[in-house]
């Protein structure tokens, strides 16, 4: 647990207005989506309340059992779904605007709960150090709209190791697809919201390419009950396509994991692809279908059909949910957005991420479409709740207006002793889905949950193992020619088509060419 | 008696919209008439004795109250005014967003929308305008007719999910470019115009969609910059 003193209060009200003003940002610039299918707004408000009464308990576990720091590392090396969006953005705002929504109906202090505030704003800092190491950014927002995560070694096996296309060929066609596919996909299988995508980079590729990295998760059995038979045929949970651009500036990489282009992202301008796949059990990202451009082609060819499929079967288990179940599933999409800590660190329970707290169950007849989309409303775009206002003479970033999305920790808690510190650390629930009965699908198998949580204590990849975790690229950039720069380059050469066993001492023009 | 309920925050008043200022000040006010009436210090209450402060009577209350002075609530998802139709206010006729232009070379300029991505031709089709479950489970099991320009006023992505794909085009009344179903019209490359306003359209109108104008500008939702495809009714004998 954080220490309750000056120095933190003032690095976690620094960290909580910059949370603001990106959320202020990403909300206002960025679209909040509605739909026709789901009561998205409701769901949204739902989630953030059962966000605010079991994240510090969650976080707390999975702290114990594996630091902020080490998830962070973890998530820098691999694809995890614990990334930009969902762990770095969603996790401490979702929680902060159950916290606001508390405030705003009288049934919370700004004072109240400080401890979990600290310990979730905490463990967030820390993760997005961690996270960020590479880039050195605390957000994609402190970069500039920008996320550089990966280090040289495994970009050089994706430069490397990616297949060159052009528009009109087997492999850029299905490549195409399969993103349409997996999209659609994603979208569908998180209730309408945007956690199952996500994007980063971009990577300069020299003479005027760029790469970005494309992620896809849950698409398949695993934590959501209602995956259960879906998509069975697909090997993997996540799916990573690395994507090389010609001639196409990724100006902008958001906190949401969204990315804006000039020219607009256009695939005929794509020149090299490939896929590869990692969860909390791979050691570093395995490449699928990656042997040569017919093998990816026939692949991405399969898993397309396998999708399109799938799609069609879920919407049609869908079509049939009472609006009660969609908005628990929604709920529960959104406010177990970091579950996959829980994965890494070997400590998951399915009832602590896929229960709708009693304490939230509570606040459910008020959440009309009506009063959801005006509160919604409200709490990030006008920032109409009283509380968000600040005095007058307060010209806040972005809007120059006298309010704040959030609202920081009074430092009278420092001196006072009238709010209650932590919001308990007992979770009961109930959800109104069918109960999950499925395996989860791993990169290492189809497995039963004591299984997967037992392999995930075990596991520790070998590029974060003594002697290599902190040899980081400064590190290499003074250290080329030590064996251990060879030998931490050889683990993230494993498995690759063109760069096994290079090592540490390659340059971009020692690299085979794939366009 | 417990502590008194803090003052109003200094700064702001009362929410802008309607239905959050009426559904949070009686949730205000419930909280602290109930704070008021129980013992104990503030800290004590407020997790310990939370369900005392506000329960899910309390919440249902709140919204009966609304619903016993005849007011009926805007729906969102149709699922709500499936499940609760006492509720919901039906759905009235959308009013037209557009008034038609004059017929010229056989067809009339219908209404405006946002390109997602740029063709070098425009799309011309017969209308289908899809809103429920039931229409999309019906071209699910039969398929999408070759040509199909859909009218969906639905910005999301997953109402149309099993279908999108089989569309000639698609007008959204609704989202931007980059709502989830521009960005999933752009990866299937399905001429859609998104942020449409229209006059009315019957299934089986022809119509053809200006895709062949550039996308909004970065920064044209923030300067209004908007508009500027434009949809067109075939009429007979033109």
């Amino acid at each position: 647990m954080a220490e309750l003193d000056y120095k933190t209060l003032l690095e976690s009200n620094s960290y909580l207005r910059n949370l603001s003003d990106t959320t202020y940002w990403l909300c206002i610039t960025r679209t909040v989506q509605e739909s026709k299918l789901f009561p998205m707004n409701p769901y949204m408000l739902l989630s953030y309340l059962n966000s605010f009464y079991t994240l510090p308990t969650l976080l707390r576990e999975i702290d114990a059992a594996l630091p902020a720091e080490e998830l962070g590392d973890r998530a820098r090396e691999v694809s995890l779904k614990v990334n930009t969006v969902n762990a770095a953005w969603a996790m401490p705002t979702f929680y902060l605007l159950g916290r606001e929504m508390l405030m705003n109906w009288g049934l919370l202090r700004p004072t109240d709960a400080v401890e979990d505030v600290v310990d979730v704003l905490d463990f967030s800092r820390r993760f997005n150090l961690a996270y960020h190491r590479n880039d050195a950014h605390v957000s994609n927002k402190e970069f500039g709209d920008r996320s550089q995560f990966l280090p040289e070694r495994t970009l050089q096996v994706l430069e490397a190791d990616l297949h060159g296309v052009n528009p009109g060929d087997r492999l850029h066609s299905a490549a195409v697809k399969l993103l349409a596919q997996l999209s659609q996909y994603a979208f569908l299988a998180h209730c309408e919201c945007r956690i199952g995508l996500h994007n980063s980079g971009p990577y300069n590729f020299g003479e005027n390419r760029q790469m970005i990295v494309r992620d896809f998760f849950e698409l398949t059995e695993g934590d959501y009950p209602w995956l259960d038979g879906i998509a069975t045929r697909l090997p993997f949970p996540n799916l990573t396509i690395p994507l090389v651009f010609r001639n196409t500036n990724f100006h902008l990489m958001d906190d949401w994991a969204s990315f804006e282009a000039e020219p607009s992202y256009d695939a005929a301008n794509i020149v090299a692809v490939g896929m590869y796949t990692s969860d909390a059990l791979s050691d570093g990202y395995l490449p699928v279908g990656m042997d040569n451009a017919d093998a990816l082609a026939e692949t991405m060819e399969a898993y397309r059909e396998i999708l399109n499929e799938a799609t069609a079967d879920l919407w049609k288990r869908i079509a049939t949910w009472t609006r009660e179940q969609m908005i628990d599933a929604g709920a529960l999409v959104y406010s177990s957005v970091v579950k996959d800590f829980a994965h890494v660190a070997g400590t998951y329970r399915q009832d602590d991420w896929l229960l709708l707290d009693d304490r939230v169950q509570r606040f459910k007849p008020l959440m009309n479409d009506e009063y959801g989309r005006d509160n919604l409303a409200e709490l990030v775009g006008l920032l109409g709740l009283p509380q968000q206002k600040a005095n007058e003479y307060t010209m806040a970033r972005y809007s120059g207006l006298n309010q704040h999305t959030l609202t920081g920790i009074p430092y009278s808690v420092l001196v006072d002793n009238d709010y209650a510190p932590t919001c308990g650390d007992a979770l009961s629930g109930a959800t109104s889905l069918e109960v999950k009965t499925g395996l989860w699908s791993t990169t290492a198998g189809r497995l039963e949950l004591d299984e997967f949580n037992r392999r995930a204590r075990e596991f520790r990849p070998a590029v974060l193992a003594e002697p290599y975790r902190f040899l980081d690229e400064e590190w290499v950039k003074w250290h080329h020619n030590d064996p251990r720069a060879d030998e931490l380059y050889r683990l993230g050469q494993r498995g690759s088509r063109n760069l096994a066993d290079r090592g540490a001492g390659l340059r971009r023009a020692d690299l085979p060419r794939a366009d | 008696m417990s502590d008194s309920a803090p003052a109003a925050p200094k700064w702001g008043s009362v929410e802008m919209l309607p239905m959050s200022a009426r559904f949070n000040s009686a949730v205000r006010e419930a909280a602290a008439t109930r704070l008021a009436n129980l013992d104990g210090a503030w800290q004590d209450i407020v997790f310990a004795r939370q369900f005392e402060l506000f329960s899910r009577a309390d919440a249902e209350a709140v919204e009966q109250a609304v619903l016993d002075t005849g007011y009926r609530f805007q729906s969102s998802a149709t699922a709500s005014l499936r499940d609760e139709p006492h509720k919901y206010k039906q759905p009235e006729r959308a009013a037209a967003g557009f008034s038609e232009g004059e017929l010229s070379d056989g067809r009339r300029q219908v209404g405006v929308g946002d390109n997602v991505i740029r063709k070098s031709a425009t799309v011309v089709g017969p209308v289908a305008l899809i809103s429920q479950i039931e229409q999309v489970m019906a071209y699910l099991a039969d398929g999408v007719p070759p040509g199909t320009i859909a009218v969906i006023d639905d910005s999301g992505g997953t109402l149309t999910a099993p279908i999108l794909e089989g569309f000639a085009g698609v007008i959204c009344l609704g989202g931007t470019i980059r709502s989830h179903l521009g960005i999933l019209a752009r990866e299937y490359d399905v001429p859609t115009l998104m942020n449409c306003r229209i006059d009315a359209l019957r299934d089986g109108d022809t119509v053809e969609i200006e895709v062949t104008i550039a996308p909004p500008a970065a920064d044209a939702y923030e300067t209004g910059d908007t508009g500027h495809a434009r949809i067109w009714k075939i009429e007979s004998g033109g």
